[in-house]
This record gives structure tokens, sequence and C-alpha cells, in this order.
């Protein structure tokens, strides 16, 4: 079989090269389209575990004990995360000798200030079970992890006081029910974070359980995106810092857009210019609370009238006057991903009337900062006339605030606990909050257009970024 | 604001300042923007005679009051916006246009005609022109200054002279410019933030011009209109008498400035923008649908179909916050001095000597760089003097990654062209004067909406542009976008001999009587009998239509009255697009229905053919027909300009010829082959002895076979590129692409061959000897016709030092020397255009090159046909094939010449 290939099938395969190659060399090549989609992380397929789960339940630490049969080292990775800690690691912080921590735990916010003594409210939102038996002892028990806030199906489960499951609950239906995390076990506490429906965030509500890709042009539409997808999970570490409850971010530790859009650039050139100062949310999510409006002032002063009539939007005699706001611009600062200084409890207020719960990081001289959307929040909270700092009452429960409406009872209650005294005088001061602004994406067609910052009517407000006048016309950094 | 002038200069020294001093920290409460109007000094307001109005309580003088510090005199004359035509006006006998300019250029859509001194009757007196055009007319030029050059008031009023008369109740009547004044040059209208446009207007229609500038600022809080004139606000004025500066808002001309006059510009703002189309009171958007605006498209309140995807701007230059003024510049603005660099000696890169801020500021030039537009062509001396796109655009760097022959497009095509593909408001397309409807004007029709073109309810639909050539002042011709309006008119020879549009008083005398359309007129174009006239009825569609005008227009005097019509194209040059959204698919233009070519329709009825409009820079070389819907079109005609576009143009003669060959040659070798077959069965076989030799070495089978593949190859690429519109499948720019390497390698196959037959003495098998030539030529001849049915052996023998016949040889002979040199020469030269088009001009460019090329193409079809053919005459049909595959053919052996 010596003719097998005859000779001139060489002859063949060389006149086809020698067309071919130049031909492909040459031939146009339409651009490698970058498939952001592809990135999203394949998941384990999910069990049911419907026929699996025997009870009887009879608490929920009995459900996490059925959980760590089979899942033994659950509750030991989640007890590492801040979902059970609440509390962020040591920090140095530049204006206090030691080190500090920051989280729900120990520190405030301005919203309904801080959780220290109010554990049987606020405890309805941690990863566990049994906060009645108080912090240390809560903690140091697996056990107590509450693998049903994040993987029951919250049709069938709800928490109540001190972390443990409302009464009402069918235990059994809802560790039956248990699956992959989904965006309304995250949104049950991220939605409706500081008391209700979008009263954080402003980028994060319950608009989100189901919605349209206008809206989130990545939760929404086919991709129908969840949290984890982004928030990616391993060993139940989750990816992804929330600013306020820290001081300093890895970037490392943090979500990206870059996670997805790898290399992906813009096929204007002229918005590419724009990539080193500019972030990614500022022109691709245009508006916040698009739908659902979120809170943007409280006011605590207000707190405590006889006679006013309760409304959701407007007052509530147990937490005061607010605003809301919907649909609408963030605000706009220079932003390297970390805080420049977070209030730690025992910090003086600020001089000039203004006290910052945290302060985002970042200059136009921060090479690595870049202008980034907010949601500023600002309240006015309760502070130690004579020891000029914040206080942090004791609202709930029967001797707190929202039962007596008496400030210097809840004042005094809290100083055991948090540790700071009470001088027995106290007002009220401006607090400032910055939420980060980046989820509710937007469809690229409704991203910002340049006269949208740049011009008579744009929303940048130049000065204030540090810039000499519009760089459109002065130039950039 | 422009960036450099003494305004902002301070201005940039006070935000250095307040940047150094205030914190840079961001704070929630955006701080108030920087208005450049609080750095106007404060200023006195004078009247013409330069006396404080505060004292006079005069209307204010713009050239007394802004005179004192800025040389007015100097602007006014510098000024085209002001001048309208009128320093060009001079009476023409040959034409009824009298200058360049507004002032003295009939417009067939505005239709009334300055009357020129001496014409057999009025129609517009300057006064009644300044009166109708005043809402847009600056003031200074023709609205202070006589056609000789004298100030209006010292023209000794005459009611036969045009300038001191007015028509009334349709008989001349004088007008007394004393009373009325005159109407300077109106700075505030475009330096102030909120001129009131509105009084103006009023105060130029009721004719009195001299409160015109006054009346600017009223609603300002500076001045009111009383019983006893104007009266003056003290407290806007300082203590010294001088205005304050804040209270007026002095500023750079802004987009909105300039719109109150051009046309619809829609600030960035949230408010979703609508815009009046086909209003000749916008006259850029109504002309041509240009709409200047950042928004959206898709954000705007326009009911524009498939508005939903159109997710761009309406200009991306506005979007990206450019000014009118940015290009169309004060000339002699230092800050755009580096335009004025080309006058420099060649070495010389950058002239430093310019006007001070300070010298440009007292003198400002105020005739602003324009480009060349079709139909505005008053100061023709500065068109292009603009910044075009390739003052600031580098197209070569744009293009690069995508567009093939970069140079070839830019030196043909406008980039507006592609840029603008498309225009998205409505414009106007016919204004038929020939008739009038009751309340006097003409009737009227827009392109691009479905419906009255203003009412919610109409759907906008936009339009393309058509595309014609249009040649530039530096004597380049590219083809770029326009609007055709197409308008008829009747004219009449006036007392003089001169021709004159018919009067719109004539006009209305001849269709109206008391409000109402003649009795005569409605029996003449009723056609429904209801005894009214509608508006589709309006319509002069026969003679007998036109001889009931035409007798009523001579009854009125007028001499030789007949119907007129012209197409006029309108220039489209702004409302540009960036690339993802430009015509940037080859086949829109490179293929069957190009767009090139692609007519727009002119009139749906033409009471006579329009001519095209020869007075602007536009090559109006297309056809204007009838389409098969009855309505007039005016059709482009690239050939006539000497455009051929691949895949679009073709010689039809040329494609008839070469199919024709092709065709016949296959016919023929079909009946060659069946009789052949036929015969051969009734011959006995193996009649002649054959041997097995070794035919082609390596090498003649390699560039044989590589040489068919690129012919195949190139054919089949060239008939894609030529046809694009039967071969939809494929990407025009890949099989162009394809065509241009393979066809390198052919050349680079044949030259190499060619080496190889010289170097190896070969080529003496492929010339064919002259002795006995044509002997042996018949002899062969006589085979195929004849010898070949009968079985007789070949009367050449083929040997591997000899295998061509002499028909063979003559063949190739032709093949190599005359086709292959002539398709390689003419598709190097087509492809050499973007780069050296000089050679390729030289033998005639692309419509000579190109037909030629595609007639050696079909001869090469042909060739092949019949090659393939002659392959199958050897001992066996397929063996000649075989052997130039493997080397070995059987072949007849010839002993007695052996």
């Amino acid at each position: 079989m010596k003719n097998r290939f005859p000779s001139w099938t060489l002859g063949l395969l060389g006149i086809l090269l020698l067309i071919l190659v130049p031909v492909l060399y040459y031939l146009p090549r339409a651009q490698s389209k970058n498939n952001p989609a592809a990135h999203i992380p394949t998941k384990a397929v999910h069990v049911d575990h419907k026929d699996i789960v025997k009870g009887e339940f009879k608490t929920g630490q009995d459900v996490t004990r059925a959980c760590l049969e089979c899942h033994e080292d659950a509750a030991a990775q989640l007890m590492k995360t801040t979902h059970w800690t609440w509390e962020s690691k040591a920090f140095d912080v530049p204006w206090r000798e030691d080190d500090v921590t920051i989280g729900k735990a120990n520190q405030i916010n301005n919203f309904c200030i801080g959780s220290q003594g109010n554990e049987n409210k606020c405890m309805s939102c941690h990863a566990g079970y049994g906060w009645e038996q108080g912090r240390e002892t809560q903690q140091a028990n697996p056990e107590n992890v509450d693998c049903l806030a994040c993987h029951a199906d919250p049709a069938s489960y709800g928490k109540g006081l001190f972390g443990n499951p409302a009464e009402s609950v069918d235990l059994l239906a809802a560790a039956q029910s248990v699956r992959a995390v989904t965006r309304e076990n995250c949104g049950k506490c991220h939605f409706d974070g500081g008391g209700g429906n979008g009263v954080k965030h402003g980028d994060l509500d319950e608009s989100l359980y189901f919605p349209d890709q206008n809206l989130d042009v990545h939760m929404g539409g086919d991709l129908n995106m969840q949290c984890t997808d982004c928030h990616v999970t391993k060993d139940h570490q989750i990816l992804g810092r929330m600013l306020a409850d820290n001081y300093t971010i890895d970037p490392q530790e943090q979500v990206s857009c870059e996670q997805c859009h790898v290399n992906q650039k813009h096929e204007d050139e002229r918005i590419n210019t724009h990539l080193a100062s500019v972030a990614c949310q500022t022109c691709h999510i245009p508006a916040i609370a698009l739908e659902d409006p979120t809170k943007v002032t409280w006011d605590w002063s207000q707190a405590g009238q006889e006679g006013r009539e309760d409304d959701h939007f407007t007052y509530l005699k147990i937490k005061g006057e607010f605003t809301y706001d919907k649909n609408f611009a963030p605000t706009y600062l220079w932003f390297n991903g970390n805080n420049e200084y977070r209030y730690i409890l025992g910090d003086p207020i600020g001089a000039d009337g203004v006290t910052y719960i945290n302060k985002p990081a970042g200059s136009i001289e921060d090479q690595n900062a870049k202008i980034f959307p907010f949601k500023v929040h600002i309240a006015k909270q309760p502070y130690d006339v004579k020891n000029n700092y914040l206080l942090q009452p004791v609202t709930s429960g029967k001797d707190g605030f929202w039962t007596t409406f008496d400030w210097n009872s809840a004042f005094e209650l809290a100083a055991p606990i948090t540790g700071l005294a009470y001088s027995g005088e106290y007002g009220f001061t401006e607090t400032y909050m910055y939420w980060t602004t980046t989820h509710m994406v937007q469809p690229a067609k409704d991203a910002l257009q340049c006269d949208s910052c740049h011009g008579d009517s744009g929303r940048m407000d130049w000065a204030a970024l540090g810039y000499p006048g519009d760089p459109i016309e002065w130039g950039g950094r | 604001m422009k960036k450099y002038s003494y305004f902002t200069l301070a201005g940039f020294i006070i935000l250095v300042l307040a940047f150094g001093i205030g914190t840079v920290l961001a704070s929630p409460e955006p701080a108030p923007e920087q208005q450049a109007s609080v750095l106007h000094p404060n200023f006195a307001l004078l009247d013409a005679d330069g006396v404080n109005v505060l004292e006079s309580n005069n209307a204010v003088s713009t050239m007394q009051t802004c005179g004192q510090c800025h040389d007015t005199e100097f602007i006014a004359s510098h000024a085209f916006h002001s001048d309208l035509g009128l320093t060009d006006y001079t009476a023409s006998k040959d034409s009824w246009d009298a200058s360049t300019g507004t002032f003295g250029q009939w417009n067939p859509l505005t239709y009334r005609y300055l009357t020129q001194n001496g014409d057999e009757r009025l129609d517009l007196s300057t006064a009644e022109w300044l009166m109708l055009n005043g809402d847009r007319v600056v003031g200074g030029g023709p609205a202070t200054t006589s056609r000789t050059d004298a100030p209006l008031a010292d023209v000794k009023v005459s009611k036969e002279n045009p300038e001191t008369s007015i028509l009334k109740n349709g008989s001349p009547t004088a007008w007394d410019w004393d009373a009325s004044g005159t109407m300077e040059m109106n700075c505030f209208l475009c330096h102030l933030e909120t001129p009131n446009t509105a009084a103006r207007a009023d105060a130029i229609r009721a004719g009195e011009f001299g409160n015109a500038n006054t009346a600017t600022l009223l609603g300002l809080n500076i001045v009111s209109d009383s019983a006893d004139g104007w009266a003056w606000n003290a407290e806007a004025f300082s203590e010294a008498g001088e205005l304050k500066s804040e209270t007026l808002g002095i500023q750079d001309p802004t987009n909105s400035n300039c719109a109150t006059c051009h046309g619809e510009v829609h600030p960035s703002t949230e408010e979703p923008l609508t815009f009046n189309a086909c209003d000749l009171n916008y006259p850029q958007t109504a002309t041509t649908g240009q709409v200047i605006s950042s928004q959206r498209i898709n954000e705007s309140g326009v009911n524009l179909a498939g508005k939903d995807n159109l997710d761009r701007s309406w200009d991306i230059h506005a979007e990206r916050q450019l000014k009118c003024t940015d290009c169309h510049y004060a000339l002699n603005n230092p800050a755009h001095v580096s335009e004025a660099q080309s006058s420099n000696p060649e070495h010389l890169i950058y002239d430093p000597r310019s006007l001070e801020i300070n010298e440009y500021l007292q003198r400002p030039d105020h005739n602003f760089a324009r480009g060349q537009s079709a139909q505005f062509n008053a100061a023709p001396e500065y068109k292009g003097t603009m910044r075009r796109c390739e003052n600031c655009h580098d197209y070569n760097k744009g293009h690069a990654d995508w567009l093939p022959y970069v140079q070839t497009h830019i030196d043909a095509v406008a980039c507006e062209t592609c840029h603008i593909p498309q225009m998205y408001a409505p414009a106007i397309q016919t204004y038929d004067w020939t008739v009038i409807t009751k309340d006097g004007g003409a009737v009227k029709s827009c392109r691009g909406v479905e419906g009255s073109p203003n009412s919610v309810t109409s759907l906008v639909t936009g339009y393309e542009p058509v595309l014609l050539n249009r040649t530039n002042i530096d004597g380049k011709t590219l083809l770029a976008p326009y609007n055709l309006i197409t308008s008829f008119y009747w004219v009449y020879d006036d007392a003089n001999g001169n021709k004159r549009p018919v009067r719109l008083a004539d006009l209305e005398a001849a269709y109206l009587d008391n409000g109402n359309y003649a009795a005569d007129i409605v029996a003449a174009f009723d056609g429904n009998n209801d005894g009214k006239l509608s508006n589709s009825e309006l319509v002069i569609e026969n003679s007998a239509q036109e001889e009931a005008v035409k007798s009523k227009l001579l009854a009125l005097g007028l001499n030789n009255p007949r119907m007129e019509g012209m197409a006029q194209p309108y220039s489209i040059n702004h409302n540009v697009t960036r690339g993802e959204d430009a015509l940037n698919d080859c086949k829109a233009c490179h293929n069957e229905g190009s767009r090139i070519s692609q007519p727009i329709k002119l009139a749906a009825n033409a009471p006579v053919m329009p001519a095209f409009d020869a007075e602007n820079n536009v090559n109006g070389t297309g056809e204007i027909v009838t389409g098969a819907d009855g309505a007039l079109y005016y059709q482009p005609m690239p050939a006539n300009d000497d455009m051929y576009v691949f895949g679009s143009s073709r010689v039809s003669w040329i494609d008839w010829l070469g199919a024709l060959m092709f065709a016949g040659s296959l016919l023929g070798v079909i009946g060659h082959g069946t009789l052949r077959f036929v015969s051969s069965r009734k011959q006995a076989k193996g009649q002649v002895r054959t041997e097995r030799v070794y035919m082609y070495e390596p090498y003649r089978r390699f560039w044989h076979w590589l040489q068919t593949s690129s012919i195949v190859i190139l054919l089949f690429t060239g008939l894609i590129i030529h046809r694009p519109d039967i071969f939809g499948a494929f990407s025009f720019r890949g099989v162009v692409t394809v065509h241009n390497v393979v066809a390198v390698i052919l050349v680079l196959n044949a030259a190499l061959s060619l080496f190889y037959h010289i170097t190896t003495d070969r080529i003496r098998e492929f010339i064919p000897h002259p002795y006995g030539f044509f002997d042996d030529a018949i002899v062969q001849a006589k085979y195929y016709v004849n010898g070949i049915f009968k079985g007789e052996g070949h009367p050449f023998e083929k040997i591997p030092t000899s295998r061509m016949n002499p028909i063979q040889k003559a063949t190739y002979f032709a093949i190599l020397n005359v086709l292959l040199p002539l398709q390689i020469i003419t598709g190097a030269l087509m492809w050499s255009v973007q780069k050296f088009p000089q050679f390729a001009n030289a033998l005639g460019g692309l419509p000579f090159l190109a037909p030629f090329h595609s007639l050696v193409a079909w001869t090469f079809g042909t060739f092949i046909v019949v090659h393939v053919y002659m392959t199958t005459t050897g001992a066996t049909p397929l063996e000649a094939m075989r052997g130039m595959v493997t080397g070995w053919e059987e072949v007849e052996v010839h002993e007695e010449q052996g």
C-alpha cells in the first residue's frame, strides 16, 4: 500500500495551504465578542432535601444539629464570617490608640443607631439563634447557627425575637425546603435593612425580588442573576464587604464588575478615556431607588411626640421624622474603596455640626480613586452634650425608648452595655452616612451620556470634586 | 462661554483662588455655577445721540452703547449676519437675484420678491421686507442702510422707489423712515441670556424699527413701554447711571441664541424634545430636518417610528457639549488662531503673532467661520472657513481598523454621507405657488411624516437624505447628503423685459374674490363638483386649469405668464452620529439599490417639470423622472459624475457580451462533445496505439493547479463583488479581501512559473513557430471538426518536450501575453486607486478600468470552459486530466513521425 497517499495529494495540500494561509491571515476578523455572562459561576446542582430531612424539630438548634450531621463543617465555616460575628477584623485607625473592630455588634449606624441592648429586635436579621443567652454564650455555640435564614424558602420561615425562629414557623417544613441561597433569602435582611423596604441602601430593595431588566440588567431579564453569582461564595465565605462596616477593604475581598466584564471596553474611545477616573457604577446606575423609595433623612429628635399621627413615610412616634426619595441621582464622590473615617463609639462628634458615621476615602489626587455614586443618609442622632460623643439608646424591650419614650432612661440603660457613660444631658446632632451605589445597574442604553455630567445642566459638582471647572473644558486629571 | 475671553480668564483666576482657599471636600449641596456675565462691567445705556437713556428716555442705541468699549462700527461692517447681501446688491438684467444674500436673493419658499429699483410692479419694498423677515434679521445692513450705501433715513422719499415705499391695498405708498426709525445691529439678540425676541418681533412687524432693539430688553426689569415712550427703570442702574451688568446677563452667544433664527435647538434638560417641523420660522429644521439636541432620540417627545431603538443622541456634537460657535467662530478670535496658520511660510509650524485678547474684544470680527452650504450664499468669500470634520478628526485613525480603501472613500464621500445616515425630523418636500390657499399660502408637502407635520397624532418617519456631488472651495468633489425641495411658481416678463415671479398680490387677485376662490377658478379646479376647493384639488394638472389661471394673470396685465419649477438642494451637516450608528455596512452602497443612487421624491404632483437649481455648488447630474406612482423623483446618476461603485455600477453591454461568450462556448463544447460521444459509439476501439508517458514533472503540475484554483476563486469572488445582490450570504468586505489576496498569489505564481519556463528553456513550448504555423493550425482545426469524430489519431504528437498542438500554442500565447497581463494591470490599477489614484485616472479611472476588468474576466471564464473540454480529447476523456494530476499520461504514439 505504498500509494495510499499518492504524491499528488501532497501537491494538493501545498496548494490549499498556499491559498488558505494568506487568505485567512488577511481576512477581516470580526472582533471576538466579549461575553460577560460566560463568567457567571456555575454552581453545584441542588439536592432536594424534602425526603432527607426528618423531624422532629422543637427549636432552631434542633434543625442545625440535623444539618450538621451531614454538613459537618458548615457551622464552623459560617462562624468565621461577619454574618455571624457582626464585627470586622481589627483595624488600626489613626484617630484611636487601640485597634478597633467595626460591625453591627458593637458600633452604630445612623438608622436604628445600634444593636447593643436591642438584641431581641435587631437579631432577627442575624444568622444565628439564642441571643437571649447573651453575646458570648450565643457566639460560642455552633448549634446557634441559623441555617434556615439563608437556605430555607422564606415563604416557610421567618425570624422572631433574639434571632430565634418566629413562633408560627413549622420547622420541619422549613428545613425540608432548604436549597441554594436565592435573592429572596438575602433580600429578607438586605432589602429591608434599617427597619423596612428600601430604607438603607437605595440600590437594594424589594423591587429586586422580581426585577424588570430595565431596573437591574443583571437580576432582571434572562440572566436572572442571584446575589451569589457576584458575591461568589465558597465554604460559606461570601465575597464582598460592606463599606460602612469596615475601615479599609482589601480589593481581593470586594466584588467588582471586572469579575465578569473582563477587559471589556466601550466601542467609544471617548468613553474609555473616562475609565481611569469614573467607576462603572457612576454611568451605569444613573438613578437609585427606581421603584421603591429609600430613606434619605431621619430625624430622631422628633421621636416620642404625643398625639402626632404615624405615617410610614414621614413620621413614626418611635423613630421620629423621615423623608424618602425615589428615582433620584446619587451623590458623587471620589472613592478608593476604603473609608477615610468610620465613627467608633466614644469618638467626639464633628466640630462643625456634622458627624460622619462613615466617610468614603479618596480625592482627585488619589490615583486609586474614581468618581463613585453614593446614597447619602442624613440623620439627627442623640449625643451626650457633656461628653461630646454620640449616644446609643436602648430602644427595644419593655424599658426601651420605644416603650417609655424617655431618652434619659434609654441612655442610662445603655451605659453599662456600651460602656459609654451618660452625663445626663443629651442633644441631637447631624450625622452623615454614605452607602455605595452598586446594584440596580441599568441597561447600557440608559447609561449616563456626556451631557448628563458635562455642560450647564450636568449633574456633577465639579468644584466639590476638586476640578477647577467642567473637565470637558478644563481638562481631566 | 468662549474659553479664552477676558471674562473666563478672570473667572479662572477667581476659581483658582476659591479652589485654593476652600476645602476640596465634596459637599452634598452643589455650589452654584460661576456665571461669566457678572464679569462684564456695568455700562451706561446710550441713545442714538449718545445721551444716557435715563436722561433722554429714548430708545437705546446699541451702536452707541456697546460702542463705548467695542468698536461697533467695525463689528457691524464685519458681519454677514448683518449685511445679508446688501454690499453685494447689484440689480441685474439676467437674474432676478440682485445679491448673494437674503436681501436680494429670491427664495421660492418665502416667495415674496424684494423689488428692484425700476421694476414694473412693487412686491416687497425694503420696509416690508424688513417687516416680514425682521424676526430673523439682526439689524444694521439693509435695516439701516440703502442699497446705494446711504443711511435709509437720508433717501429721498418717493413711492416709486422700493426703498421708500410700501405696498398698501395694492398700490405703492410712501414709507417714512424718519417715523419708523431704522434698526441698528442688535447686540442684545445674541449676547443676552434671555433677549425678548417676541417683543422685538412685534415691534418689527408693526414697522417700528427704531424701537426693535429696545423692545429686546422688555421684561428684563430694565425698561417698560409706557404711553409716553420708554420708561427706564432707575433701580436697574447704578448711581452712576450705569446698567448693572448682572441684570442683563451678557454672555457669549449660546446655541439657544443661534436657534432664535436658525432652527430647533433643544438644550440638555430633562424636558422631552418636541419641534416645529416644516415651519420656516425654524429654517434649518424646516428645510432639512436638522435638530440640534444632546437628548437621546428615544427620550424625546416626538412620535417617531422605531423610536425605541434609537438610543443615540440627536447630535453627537451637541451631546459632547460643543457649541455652534466652536466651529462657527469669529474669524479673528485668537483662540482659533491656529486655523489661520495655513498661510505661514512652509518652514513655520506656528506663528505666535496674533491678536491680544483685548484687541479681539474691542474689534471681534463678526464674520463667522462658515461652511459651504448650497442655499445660503451671503458672503461667499467666507465659504469653507469653518472647522470641518477633518480639522478635528483624523479619519485614518478612526477608520483604519475596519474600512478598506479609506483614502478612496474619503476622496469621494463626505463624512456627513455616512455619519448622517438618516434624518429623524420631517423636512419640506414641495412648495407649490402655482396655486394658493385661501390665506395666501403655497400648497405644501413635507417628507418624513405621515400626516400633518406638527400634529401630535402624526407619525414621524424621518427620511434618508439624497446623496449629491458637492464641489468644495478647494475643488474637491464629494458626495454629501441633501434634502431636495421643489417649488413651483408663476413668472412673467415685466415692462423692462425682466423675468419676475408673479407677485403674491397678483396671485391672490387671480385666485381669490373677496377672500374666497373666484368662480372661474372653482369651475376649473373643482374635480368633485362640490363647489369647494380642497387642498388635494389645488393643483394644476391639466392645460385647462393652467389656461384658466394664465388668462386671469394676463387680465391683470402680466406679460407672458408661465409656470416654472425648481428643485433646490439643502445641505445637511448637523445631526452627526458616531460610527456605530453611521452607515457602516459596505453593502449599503456596494449593492443593487445602492444608497448612492437612491432616488428622492420631489413632488406628488408636478404642474411643470422643475429644473435643478444650478446656482450652487451641487452637481445636479441626475435625472428627474416620473415614478410608477406618478410622482416626480430625482434619480442620482453616479455614472454621470464619473463614479464607479463596485457592486452597484455596471456596464450592461459588457455583461451581456461576456455572458454571451461564456454561454456560446458552453453550448459549443456541449454540442461538440455530444457529436463525439455519438460518433465514438460507431467506432471500433483501440485503433490508436497509446503509451504511458511521464508528461508533467511535479512543478508544472503544481503551478498549473495553483493557477487553476486562483483563477476559479478570482472569477467567483469577482462575480460576487460585481453582483453582491445575488450573493447576499457573503460579506462584501471579506470577499474583496479574498479577491485581492488570491490575485497576489496568482501574480506571484505566474512570475515564478515564467522564471521557471525561461530558465529551463521550456518557454519554447509556448511559442508558436511562425514557419508552417498556419498550415499546422489548419491541420489541427480540421482534426477537431472532422477527424476527431472518426476516431483518427491526433495530428501532432504530445510528448514531454512538445506537449502542445499549434492551436494550443496560439491560445496560450494570447492568454499569457495579452489577457493575463491586461487583467493583472487593470486589477492592480483598481487596487492602487486607494494610494496612487493618478495612475488609474490617467487610464480613465474606475469607470473604464472596472468594466474592462469584468470583460477580461468573462474571457477567462470562457477559456476555462473550452480548456476543460479540450482536456477530454486525449486518449480517453479523463486521461489528460489524470496526466496533470499524476504526471503520467497515456498518449498516442505516432511511430511514423517518431
